[in-house]
Parts: structure tokens; C-alpha cells; sequence
């Protein structure tokens, strides 16, 4: 009888060891409270090596649950991670309005430039809207080439259903053609590795051996487009898509090739110095072709023989230009300084007119968004160039100043 | 001798036969002993639990994560409950296979099966404190069960739910039936239970004149295996809270739409696919409360035939009718029990 008190007793200390040691195994909880929600969260108990993921989303103020999701008190990885929005990315167009938006944040007004979901939803790269008007009148599927349907319905389009479709050759393209839109998973391979969603552009793509960078950045080297824009061709005539064959060893060969000839700033800058915000991810309208919203010109920064490129003097410290230099300054923009705009009135927020060098023709400065490479240059005011007032289209600058590849 | 409660409790002395494992298998003893650390693990949960729709879930977490040895309190509340269960399960089988329900003993019978009834309701309760999608599915079906009786069920639903749909009083009831509606007739019935195990003699067994084995052992020896008893099952206990935890889920949100499993608590696997056989009433009310009856029905069902001769064994001929029968009910409570996990 003794014996089995001593062999339970033992047995049951044991296991009492086993507590203490199960106690002391838990992680120490390490907590913040974020100052907008107030409520503590716990995520950086595990996640502590993170780095911030922008300037414009300090840990501080915003927390991880805000965005994210997730259990903000869990310590354990399945309970903690049940919740998450979107999975590793809660910019995914599913859950965006829930981890992005609020009036504060990315689904505002247009009047304080806080509406990027809004545009972003019903912009081209997001409905692929072009893409399938081109495809099912080239078929016989659309009488004209009005955008009609998109990947989702939005705003006035269906969605588009490959399997309703009569014609094979609209049914291949929806099996084959439709790995680039922000809404898709991209292709199994490692030069077509990105995001969806916001961070198809605005994060970079997880690396080679898996892992993940916590990144959300305004600064995008021509090669973050590279994953959709520079892979390859689609063909109509046997609806599939043909990887490029090529192995580029420079910029030249490397940037965007189904453009055979470029100017030299179109190889040397990259695509976010003329590609506007607006043009990227539209402007809250549905649009039938990429060429309806894309608008800037040569002239848009470098001017006519008869009038300079619009600029404007930043006298409001709550401009856009300011903002955007924070995200990604690149430039040391203050209130006074003069800065180059588009024709609908987007700043160009990188190029400035020098300080110093007003005059009848001034000297620009621009600063590469991705690099901080400073250029300067003159307009074409005051200039020998041969251009026609009314032939202002790339192909005609192209004639004189492009490089042949 | 003093007549103090503990001495009350235990007799100076008490047949051996009464006190063997191999025939009582001490399952009646381990149902008192899980009890009481149900209890104790229960009074240490609530001072960190918040009984509101928004909290709920969220201090059962902090009870887990933060607050130290917070997890292993709740995992042995879980624990002690589902053991406590078993073990009742186990006990009543005991009784039946073992005859031990005849006069004088039947009111005790009653007393006990209540006893069951009373600890089922309080696990489903404890289930539904925790208000997250693991149990969202569960509280929806269960809730509208009761409603699914004719005549009475809209206002019994309307009593158990606080109004005509789930909320923030649905919680605060089940709070109030689980930490003292239940409990206290629990503990009535309880004590009461334990007092006509006395009052009728002790764990049955033959009467002196034609019992076998004469031997008997004093309390002391009863204590200590008692306490050897309660070791072995803190043994058990500590390593299950250890080792398995108690589940977690997200909270429900309020105005989503379940995004819950669709599976009831263990013990009403069986109901849940009874369900899947037709009326909600006949096939989820009806025919539990059936199969409740017979069980209760059994010290009445030819009683004659057993005698207390063959009191103190396992499978006495003389109740060989109760015991098919209790073993087909079993049998089928098991049955639907794993065909509703498969199901699933």
C-alpha cells in the first residue's frame, strides 16, 4: 500500500515539475497598445525581430490587428493567426476595405487624395476590364470595344465567366490568360513571384528562399512591374502566353520590351517617374483601354517650343507633394518650391524647377523615385528641336532622340 | 468515537467486498473526486472571466495566455468536467451490470441518473461561456431545439435564450444556470446521493447471512485508498492539461455570420445525428428523453428476477433483461456518437 503511495506521489511531483516547466516554456507576453484602437495586442511576443513596415504606418500607432486581423491576445500560432485578413496579405482585394480603408485611411474623399481603394477596384490592373472588352469583341462576344465585364463585378461591369462563354477560344482565355491581374495569383515561377492586392506593386515580392519582407513602400524600381508588364507576349492566335526568350544582362535589354525603341530617360528612370498615381491605379472611373487613362506625354515634363511644362509653388503644408516626399524622400521639398504637374493636375512632386535657375527657361531637377539619382535638364523652349506643334505622340520624339535595341 | 463529518462520512469498518476495484471500479468515488476539483478549478476561472458577448472570448484568452498557471485552471476545469462524464457514465453502467439498483436502493438510482442529466447540462452551459465560432454552431442548434417543442417551446426558448434570438442575455443565463442554477441543485442532489448510499447500506453487496467473504476493513484503509485513488487520477488530470489543451476559437463577432464547424460537444454527438433523421422534435427531443426513460425505467423493469443473492458481482443472471437492454441503448448512443464524427 505505501509502495503505491510513494510510486503516485512521485509520479504526480512529477508532474507538478512538468507544470512549472510548461509555465516557464509559455512565451513572456510582449505587449503594445496601439494608440488608435487602444486595445493591447500581443503579436510582437513572436514577431519582435519585424521591422516597421513604413514611416507611414509606425507599429506605435497603428499595431499589427488593425490591419491584419488576427487574435490580438493569442500566444499560440493557430489561434493567434485564425483571423488573419487575407493570410500573409490583408491587402488582397477580398479583405482591402476591411485591413486599408476608413475614412482616415485609404477609402476616404478624392478632396483629401485619401480614395486609393475606391480607384484602385475599378482601375484596369484591377478589373482587367481592356483586357476582356479587347478578347471578346476580337471574338465576336462584344459588339464594340466598351468595357462591358471584369474579373468582379464593379461599378456597371459583370464579372466575367469564362465557362459561360460559347466561344473556345474565350474559354482559353480565361484558362490561360488571366495570371496578371491584381486580384490573381501570379504563375509558378520565380520572375513572376508577387503580391496581390495593394502589395502587388507596393511590397516587395517574397525572395528566392520563401521568406516574406514586412515592406510597404512609394519607392518601386522598374523591376517591382517586371512580374506582370515584362514577362512575355500574349497571343490571340493560340490564346496562350509565350514567355520572353531572352536573357538581358543590362538595363536596356532588361526594361520593358515590347517597346523596341526608347528615349533615354525611358531606360534610365522608372516607370513611377511618368506613370502618375493616377494612371497606376486610376481615378474611380471604369475605363475600356489603358490608353483612356494613361496621359502623360514628353511634354508633360519637357514642355513645347511654345510653353514650358505646368509647374506649381507648394504653399500649403498639407499638399500631396509634401506627403508623397515623405513616403519616399527622395527630395528635399519645402514649402516655396516649385514643382512640375500634370495636365489634370497631379504633381510631379520629384521634379522641381531649380532654385535659383527661375528665369525665361528654367533648369529642372529630378530625382529617380527609386534610386534618388539626381537629373537635370532643360524644356524644349529655347531649344533646336525640330518638333510640330501637333505631333506630340512618343513616335514622333522617338524619330531623333530614341535608342535602337 | 466523535462523530465528527469525516467520521460520519466513513464507517468504522465496511465489507471488503464493497471496497474492491474490480467490482466497483471505483467510478463513483472518482465522480465525487472530480467533482470537487471542478468546482475549485471553477471558482478560480471566473475571477477572470467576463460574461459578455464582446469579452467573453477575450478573457478566456487572457486567462490562457497571460495570467500565470492561467491555462493549466482551465484545462483541468476542462478536463475534470469531461472525466466527470465519463466516469458518471461509468458509474451508472456499474450499477446496472451489477444489480445494484433493487429496492432499497432505487430512489438512490433516480438521484444519480438526475445527477447525470444535471452534469450533461452544466458541461453544455461551461461550452457555451466560452462564446466562440467553436461553439457558435452548437448554442444556434441546441437553443433552437428547445424551440421545436410543441406548445411550450417558443417560451421555454424564450426563457433559456432571454428573448426571441441569441445575445448578450442568452450569456448572462447560461452564466447564471452555469455558476448557480445548476450547481445548487447539483449539490442537493448530490449530497442527498451520497447520503442513501449510507442510509442503504453501503455499496451493495449480498447481505451478511450469504455473503462469501466475511472480511472487512477498517476506515482507515478505505482512506487510504481513497487517497490513493485521488493521486492517481491528479496524475491523470495534471498530464491531460498538460499535454492536450483546452479548445480555443476566435470570438464571435457580433452580426457575422457563423463561421463555425458544425459539430456539437462530444456528448451530443449522438443527439446531432439523430437529428439528421428527420423532426427536429421527435428525433432531438423525443427520442433522447426516451432513451433517458428506460434507463430511469430500469429498477422497474422485472425486478423480480434478480435477487440480492447475486448482489456484489458483474452480469448477475437475474438482470440479464436490463443489462441487453442498457447494452443496446449504450451500444447505439456509441454508434451514432462515431457515425456523427465520420459524418463530419
Amino acid at each position: 500500500m505505501y509502495r503505491h503511495f510513494f510510486i503516485a506521489s512521485f509520479i504526480l511531483f512529477m508532474a507538478s515539475g512538468l507544470v512549472f516547466w510548461q509555465q516557464n516554456r509559455s512565451p513572456k507576453p510582449v505587449g503594445i497598445t496601439p494608440t488608435i484602437t487602444g486595445q493591447v495586442e500581443y503579436c510582437l511576443t513572436c514577431h519582435a525581430d519585424l521591422p516597421e513596415i513604413s514611416q507611414s504606418h509606425p507599429v506605435e500607432t497603428f499595431g499589427c490587428v488593425l490591419c491584419h486581423g488576427g487574435e490580438p491576445l493569442a500566444l499560440t500560432a493557430d489561434l493567434a493567426h485564425s483571423t488573419l485578413r487575407g493570410g500573409a496579405n490583408p491587402s488582397d482585394l477580398s479583405v482591402v476595405e476591411a485591413s486599408c480603408g476608413g475614412e482616415m485611411c485609404h477609402s476616404g474623399t478624392p478632396q483629401v487624395n485619401r480614395d486609393h481603394i475606391q480607384r484602385v477596384t475599378t482601375s484596369l490592373q484591377a478589373t482587367y476590364a481592356g483586357a476582356v472588352a479587347q478578347v471578346r469583341y476580337a471574338f465576336s462576344a462584344e459588339p464594340d470595344l466598351t468595357a462591358r465585364m471584369g474579373i468582379y463585378a464593379i461599378d456597371g461591369l459583370a464579372a466575367f465567366d469564362p465557362t459561360a462563354e460559347s466561344s473556345p477560344a474565350l474559354q482559353a482565355f480565361g484558362s490561360n490568360c488571366l495570371s496578371c491581374h491584381l486580384s490573381a495569383q501570379p504563375l509558378e515561377a520565380e520572375e513572376y513571384n508577387r503580391w496581390s492586392g495593394c502589395s502587388a506593386c507596393h511590397s516587395p515580392a517574397p525572395r528566392e528562399d520563401g521568406t516574406l519582407v514586412h515592406k510597404l513602400t512609394t519607392s518601386m524600381p522598374y523591376t517591382q512591374c517586371n512580374a506582370c508588364h515584362n514577362r512575355g507576349n500574349y497571343s490571340l492566335s493560340d490564346m496562350q502566353f509565350h514567355p520572353r526568350e531572352d536573357a538581358p544582362t543590362d538595363r536596356l535589354h532588361d526594361f520593358y520590351q515590347p517597346i523596341a525603341e526608347f528615349t533615354r530617360c525611358e531606360w534610365t528612370l522608372d516607370c513611377e517617374d511618368c506613370h502618375t498615381r493616377q494612371e497606376a491605379m486610376g481615378d474611380g472611373h471604369i475605363y475600356s483601354s489603358k490608353k483612356d487613362i494613361q496621359y502623360v506625354r514628353c511634354r508633360t515634363c519637357h514642355g513645347t517650343l511654345d510653353s514650358l511644362p505646368l509647374t506649381y509653388t507648394i504653399t500649403d503644408e498639407n499638399d500631396l507633394a509634401l506627403r508623397l516626399d515623405f513616403l519616399n524622400p527622395v527630395v528635399d521639398l519645402k514649402l516655396g518650391d516649385t514643382i512640375l504637374m500634370t495636365d489634370k493636375g497631379e504633381p510631379l512632386w520629384n521634379i522641381r524647377v531649380i532654385p535659383g535657375e527661375e528665369g525665361t527657361v528654367p533648369t529642372y531637377e529630378l530625382f529617380s523615385k527609386a534610386t534618388g539619382e539626381r537629373f537635370t535638364f532643360k524644356p524644349v523652349m529655347g531649344s533646336t528641336c525640330q518638333q510640330k506643334p501637333d505631333q506630340q505622340e512618343a513616335r514622333y520624339c522617338h524619330e531623333c532622340h530614341a535608342t535602337q535595341r | 468515537m466523535r462523530p465528527s463529518f469525516y467520521n460520519h462520512l466513513h464507517p468504522p469498518t465496511i465489507p471488503a467486498a464493497q471496497a474492491r476495484l474490480r467490482y466497483t471500479l471505483g467510478a463513483g468515488g472518482l465522480a465525487v473526486f472530480l467533482t470537487l476539483v471542478v468546482g475549485l478549478t471553477g471558482i478560480l476561472v471566473t475571477f477572470y472571466y467576463t460574461p459578455t458577448p464582446e469579452q467573453a472570448a477575450k478573457s478566456v484568452q487572457e486567462l490562457t495566455f497571460l495570467v500565470p498557471f492561467g491555462w493549466l485552471m482551465r484545462n483541468l476545469h476542462y478536463w475534470s468536467a469531461q472525466l466527470l462524464i465519463l466516469a458518471a457514465v461509468l458509474h451508472l453502467l456499474r450499477v446496472v451490470f451489477t444489480g445494484a439498483y433493487l429496492p432499497p436502493r432505487r430512489l438512490n438510482y433516480l438521484l444519480g441518473l438526475s445527477l447525470l442529466v444535471i452534469c450533461l447540462f452544466m458541461d453544455f452551459s461551461g461550452y457555451v461561456l466560452r462564446w466562440d465560432e467553436g461553439v457558435h454552431w452548437a448554442l444556434v442548434a441546441g437553443t433552437n431545439l428547445v424551440r421545436a417543442i410543441p406548445w411550450v417551446g417558443e417560451g421555454l426558448y424564450s426563457a433559456l435564450v432571454g428573448g426571441n434570438q441569441i445575445g448578450a442575455v442568452t450569456l448572462i443565463r447560461f452564466y447564471a444556470w452555469h455558476l448557480f442554477g445548476l450547481t445548487i441543485i447539483l449539490i442537493i442532489i448530490g449530497i442527498w446521493h451520497i447520503f442513501r448510499v449510507r442510509r442503504d447500506g453501503g455499496i451493495a453487496v449480498p447481505p451478511p447471512e450469504i455473503r462469501s467473504d466475511q472480511a472487512r476493513i477498517p476506515r482507515k484503509v478505505l482512506a487510504r485508498r481513497e487517497g490513493l485513488a485521488m493521486l492517481w487520477a491528479a496524475v491523470v488530470l495534471i498530464s491531460l492539461a498538460i499535454l492536450v489543451p483546452a479548445p480555443l476559437a476566435p470570438g464571435i463577432q457580433e452580426g457575422a455570420a457563423s463561421v463555425s464547424e458544425s459539430l456539437a460537444p462530444w456528448f451530443f454527438l449522438w443527439v446531432q445525428q439523430l437529428l439528421r433523421l428527420g423532426d427536429p422534435f421527435i428525433c432531438g427531443v423525443l427520442i433522447p428523453l426516451g432513451a433517458l426513460l428506460i434507463v430511469a425505467l430500469v429498477p422497474y423493469i422485472t425486478p423480480q428476477r434478480l435477487s440480492s443473492t447475486e448482489l456484489g458481482r458483474w452480469f448477475p443472471r437475474g438482470g440479464r433483461n436490463v443489462q441487453i437492454l442498457v447494452a443496446i441503448l449504450g451500444g447505439m448512443i456509441i454508434l451514432l456518437t462515431l457515425l456523427a464524427l465520420f459524418h463530419h
